[in-house]
């Protein structure tokens, strides 16, 4: 028997799927770019290049409304660490996730709608949001204007400098896509953060049976 | 009208005969048109051959005192029968086909270029090539063992093909021959002499006896203009009557015994001009420019590039094949694999476009490149004198740039390209980044995926054999390049970047020709065929080989005693070091030191239409890329010598390979191939993250359920 209680709005959860699904096809279609002859699932180099192209700016748009829908409905405080987040607390989790959880020691932060992500989510989405999609954005788009803008394109170094950059930008993403994913099942059950990013309704530890 | 009657012959150009002129320009127009038609282009064509034979006026041949030749009896002077009152000689042989760089003996010129400083021109007139292994001696000469090609014997080496008019009419100080001026400077003076091949002693050379060799308009105006004939008698040192030969074929002359030649009254009009369609003067027709070129017609199933000529620099260059025919229905020599070749041999050929199309003379007001692409596909001439153009054709004709080619080097990049037709950006959707593309490759690096001919692969002067040559061998055949039944397979271009028209770094298609030479650093300029002669040889047999030096023989032979192709390599560095000691004491070479010289010749024919171009990206961009891949290279390569690539010392030969092979990996450093390129710490990096994350997520699960919490 367990005890749920609301932590996501359906908006929340289609832009984080939107998200999701975005990233996964970003990578896909990206290896198909960056291993052409060992990865061609989409029919052909030039389809990879293509679906790449739309769906990142796919992404951008939706990172935009994320944005949007954060600061319209004043949840972005849930991205903004306390100082505290990046000592003590952060140090706690740590802990947790090192020491606690293989005790079966509770979660050290409760989750619920007011607070969301715990010290260490908050410093990994703070360098995520900031860093490291700012900086895939800005490669991309100025790989994807090669063309368009072939001066500003040379000015930055080209593709010696942009195209390796956007890939370990992109290995970077895979490793946190990878963690997200495996870090998804340290919630009072294997499956309850999951359920809980797809129905919207969160297990709450506490009152588990 | 008056104008134009002026600028032509005024004593032979009516009003009709421009009315023709006119109607063989709007004919070449509709050839234009027809470029995607191969009947229409056909139709155009016939009807401007026929045409071509009424434009021209009808002339007299005249010999050098401007009399007619059918009562003189004496050789064709072009000077008189083309210029005169006609055309501009002097102005149309001051052009690079007449001229092949003499006119650009310009060391600023040559330094500007990049061009080596042992050559006195770029062009074949001056400058070393590496296929004979040598070069035209230096007007300045004082060193007898400087001297190596003079200007006679260039004539008669080179002279087949290079039309004469300003290399075989004027000294190297602009004197012409057999005038008052025309007199030699000291006894090495290259105009006036020749070295005996028989006893290496540079000797006079008999202006008077071998005449002087005029402009040879015959030879590109004249279809059935004979290479063959001239070369005989350039070669024979019969110059003034070279020209003469170039019509054996036409019936206007036949050669007598004495190498003299008569005429043929029958070739002739009552009133002593030459008749019309015997002489048939024409645009340039594709056949001309094979005679020199390489293998080029409209459409044929049989092609002998070798046997019905003894060069085709173009074809044995790159092994191009300029052919409107289907090579599946080639019937000789043998293609492998041709059966499933359904596709021309050029698409250009096969769409009817001849040579002058792209190669054209600069100032024609009809051909001149038109900056709407569209314009380029007609031929229409513009609002400028014709008279003026025909009066004064330009003869340095539209060329474009094949590295490393330095002939000609002023008129670089001045024929009609692909662009100039072609909207390149408006086709090729299935390609992302078009501009990048464009900018990054030539048109031919997708438009000429293979080579379905043979083309050189190397010419060794490193060792020479005992027929006193050098070692040649070719890639895309198995067997002898004259044996119609060797097999020949073709092979894959090695892709070099190059600098193209608007100076970017361009990847286009080469064949990659490997030299091996001797170069004497003391001179700062390589050692010639003689000079490695007489390290190799002592004297030459009645039979025309030469026996090998006892050193030589004791060093390279096998137990038989003779020097088979096997052991005619450097494996040593004692073996090179012998050479090296022989060239000093034989060949008075100060510092020899033994390269190897890698000259990719750039393709330019055997474009492939849209069906067979390259369209799969993972060819290029994939691990395997084909821009990297190796090219093989001479198998008898020596190691342990300077690499030459473009002048400079650069290792792209890879010797870990089965064979020498060419190892592009360092020339497309300039380059990122998306999906090819990578930089290695990122790779690791990246990886070294994600199996980072997979680890901990694994480790961190194993524990979670040894500690008992699911």
């Amino acid at each position: 028997m367990t005890s749920t209680s609301p932590l996501y709005s359906l908006h929340e959860r289609i832009w984080h799927w939107l998200q999701a699904v975005g990233m996964i096809c970003l990578i896909l279609t990206g290896m198909a770019i960056h291993y052409p002859d060992r990865f061609g699932i989409f029919g052909s180099m030039a389809n990879a290049v293509r679906w790449h192209s739309w769906i990142g700016f796919a992404l951008i748009f939706n990172g935009f409304l994320g944005i949007f829908y954060h600061a319209t409905a004043e949840k972005y405080h849930h991205f903004l660490p306390r100082m505290d987040d990046f000592t003590g607390a952060a140090v706690r989790q740590a802990r947790f996730y090192f020491y606690g959880i293989f005790k079966g020691e509770k979660h050290p932060f409760e989750t619920d709608p007011r607070r969301k992500l715990n010290p260490l989510q908050k410093i990994t989405y703070l360098l995520l949001l900031n860093i490291l999609l700012p900086f895939q954005i800005v490669t991309g788009i100025l790989i994807w204007g090669a063309d368009r803008w072939p001066v500003t394109f040379s000015r930055v170094g080209g593709l010696w400098v942009l195209a390796p950059a956007h890939t370990l930008g992109s290995y970077l993403f895979l490793a946190f896509l990878i963690g997200h994913i495996y870090l998804s099942t340290t919630g009072p059950t294997p499956t309850s953060l999951l359920r809980a990013m797809i129905t919207g309704y969160h297990v709450e530890e506490g009152k588990m049976q | 009208m008056p104008r134009l009657v002026e600028g032509l012959c005024p004593n032979q150009a009516t009003r009709s005969q421009l009315i023709l002129l006119s109607m063989f320009l709007v004919l070449l127009c509709a050839v234009g048109l027809g470029q995607n038609s191969g009947v229409a282009a056909s139709t155009a064509n016939t009807a401007r051959e026929k045409t071509l034979r009424l434009a021209h006026p009808q002339i007299v041949l005249k010999d050098e005192a401007g009399q007619n030749v059918l009562t003189s009896g004496k050789p064709i002077s072009t000077r008189q029968t083309c210029g005169g009152d006609c055309h501009d000689y002097e102005y149309i042989s001051n052009s690079f086909h007449f001229q092949q760089g003499k006119n650009e003996m310009d060391r600023a010129l040559l330094t500007s270029h990049g061009a080596p400083s042992f050559n006195t021109s770029p062009g074949m007139f001056g400058k070393f090539s590496i296929i004979p292994n040598r070069q035209l001696t230096a007007s300045d000469v004082k060193d007898p063992s400087d001297a190596d090609m003079s200007q006679p014997e260039w004539l008669t080496k080179c002279g087949g093909c290079h039309t004469g008019g300003g290399i075989s009419e004027y000294d190297l100080r602009g004197h012409r021959f057999l005038s008052p001026d025309a007199k030699p400077v000291g006894l090495l003076d290259p105009s006036y002499t020749i070295r005996e091949r028989e006893t290496g002693q540079v000797i006079p050379w008999d202006w008077q006896k071998s005449g002087i060799a005029e402009a040879d308009c015959f030879l590109c105006h004249i279809p059935k203009a004979s290479r063959g004939e001239r070369k005989k008698e350039m070669g024979a040192g019969n110059f003034r009557w070279a020209n003469n030969a170039t019509l054996s074929d036409t019936g206007i002359v036949t050669r007598k015994e004495n190498g003299t030649f008569t005429y043929n009254r029958d070739a002739f009009n009552k009133d002593g001009t030459i008749r019309a369609e015997v002489l048939n003067i024409s645009d340039p027709v594709l056949e001309n420019c094979a005679q020199c070129h390489g293998f080029t017609a409209r459409n044929t199933t049989t092609i002998q590039p070798i046997q019905h000529a003894d060069i085709m620099r173009g074809t044995e260059k790159s092994g191009w094949i300029y052919n409107g025919a289907k090579i599946s229905d080639t019937v000789s020599p043998n293609i492998v694999g041709k059966d499933n070749m359904d596709f021309p041999w050029d698409a250009h050929a096969a769409a009817g476009l001849v040579c002058i199309d792209c190669h054209f003379s600069p100032n024609n007001p009809g051909r001149m490149i038109q900056e709407d692409p569209k314009k380029n596909l007609r031929y229409k001439p513009a609002e400028q004198d014709l008279a003026v153009y025909l009066r004064r054709p330009d003869h340095n004709f539209a060329r474009g740039n094949i590295p490393p080619e330095t002939v000609n080097l002023t008129q670089h990049d001045t024929m009609r390209a692909c662009g100039d037709c072609h909207e390149a950006e408006k086709v090729h959707d299935f390609l992302p980044y078009k501009s990048t593309h464009f900018r990054s490759l030539a048109c031919q690096t997708c438009h000429i995926p293979a080579v379905h001919f043979w083309a050189y692969r190397s010419d060794d002067w490193g060792f020479v054999m005992d027929t006193g040559g050098s070692r040649i061998t070719y890639r895309g055949i198995e067997g002898s390049i004259v044996d119609p039944e060797s097999e020949i397979k073709g092979y894959l271009p090695a892709y070099i970047p190059t600098v193209d028209k608007k100076n970017n770094q361009q990847i286009r298609p080469t064949n990659l020709i490997t030299g091996v030479y001797w170069f004497d650093k003391s001179k700062g300029r390589p050692v010639f065929t003689w000079q490695v002669q007489n390290a190799f040889f002592a004297g030459k047999a009645a039979e025309g080989e030469f026996p090998y030096r006892p050193e030589i023989l004791k060093a390279f032979a096998d137990k038989d005693g003779i020097i088979d192709l096997p052991q005619a390599v450097y494996d040593t560095p004692e073996k090179i070091a012998l050479v090296k000691d022989l060239l000093k004491k034989h060949a008075g070479v100060g510092d020899p030191e033994l390269r190897i010289e890698l000259v990719p010749w750039a393709m330019t024919h055997g474009i492939a239409g849209k069906k067979q171009a390259i369209r799969d990206c993972v060819a290029c961009h994939g691990k395997n890329s084909i821009l990297a891949r190796p090219v093989d290279l001479n198998t008898s390569l020596p190691t342990g010598v300077p690499i030459v690539y473009r002048g400079k010392n650069l290792n792209v030969v890879n010797f870990e390979t089965k064979e020498p092979s060419f190892d592009n990996r360092v020339l497309l450093n300039s380059f990122y191939i998306v999906g090819y390129s990578r930089a290695p710490w990122v790779e690791w990096l990246g990886w070294l993250s994600v199996a980072g994350a997979v680890l901990f997520g694994v480790a961190h699960g194993a524990l979670r359920l040894l500690g008992g919490r699911s």
